[in-house]
């Protein structure tokens, strides 16, 4: 009896131990996506976007505007500004079954109407899991007061 | 022949499974805008209890100046500024529903009273969703105040 408990208790761990694993790769994974994202807004490539992204998008920009998937696509191909940097940090990723919600800060650099600026936005991102590929299906920002 | 009816039985199969799918959904998003309505009555009223069951434990909740916080610190920020709220209305933009998960979008206008002086805001809202244990609890919402 004792032996069977054993072995259930060295089963328990070693599924516990797999799924800890998967969970941190599939968080590696949603970072490496957010990173992708920054790169692709930077080097307006709207086509690398649009594979990070569900065809139902919805994405509330910082100042409220909200924007489709097309509308958001069109944004990164022809930005109203020069971006000269782009990051993210203090990612949080939790993940619920199919889905994974990531809050972070995204800190902006550039020229805008001819004037540098800089700017830093609090935001969360959703995202499903569909058949092994995670797709952003609502993004939102927030600026940061100071 | 037995090919035919196999066919048959099929695609009467995946059309039962659409049905119930479309059913599933119409019930999500109905509970879920039932779920968006308490919270503002609950957020109305201070009443902590109702909103405390509404949310996850591991919310996560950015407000409308950027700041992140976890469900005991949204609570207290709620208690704290204790109304008098005297309004909170939301307009749902969408709904969409992805098996165990929900995304709400919405506009808000908000009206009330902080240290003693009256404001008015407006903003617009991202509220995901997720299914646990039987009922739908919100895991991650945040307002962004409209600028134009």
């Amino acid at each position: 009896m004792r032996i069977v408990s054993y072995l259930f208790l060295l089963l328990a761990l070693a599924v516990g131990n797999a799924q800890s694993q998967s969970l941190d790769s599939q968080q590696i994974r949603i970072l490496a996506l957010e990173n992708a994202w920054n790169q692709a807004v930077q080097q307006q490539d709207a086509k690398a976007m649009e594979r990070l992204l569900s065809a139902e998008l919805i994405y509330i920009d910082y100042d409220g505007t909200v924007m489709n998937k097309a509308e958001y696509l069109a944004s990164v191909r022809a930005p109203a500004r020069d971006l000269e940097h782009i990051v993210s940090d203090s990612m949080e990723v939790r993940f619920y079954g199919q889905s994974a919600v990531v809050a972070g800060i995204y800190h902006e650099k550039g020229i805008k109407h001819g004037k540098p600026y800089s700017r830093s936005e609090r935001f969360i991102d959703t995202w499903i899991n569909r058949n092994g590929a995670w797709l952003c299906v609502a993004s939102q920002s927030t600026p940061i007061a100071h | 022949m037995r090919g035919k009816i196999l066919a048959l039985v099929m695609a009467c199969l995946l059309s039962l499974l659409a049905r119930t799918q479309d059913q599933a959904n119409r019930d999500a998003v109905s509970k879920v805008l039932a779920l968006e309505a308490a919270w503002n009555s609950a957020e109305e009223n201070g009443d902590i209890r109702a909103l405390g069951m509404i949310f996850d434990d591991s919310l996560l909740y950015v407000d409308e100046d950027g700041s992140l916080q976890n469900k005991a610190r949204f609570l207290a920020h709620i208690k704290e500024v204790g109304g008098p709220l005297q309004s909170l209305v939301t307009e749902t933009i969408s709904v969409h529903v992805y098996g165990d998960t929900a995304v709400v979008v919405g506009n808000y206008h908000a009206k009330g009273t902080h240290r003693g002086k009256p404001y008015q805001k407006n903003g617009r809202f991202i509220d995901t969703w997720v299914f646990k244990k039987g009922t739908w609890v919100c895991v991650a919402a945040q307002a962004t105040p409209t600028l134009r």
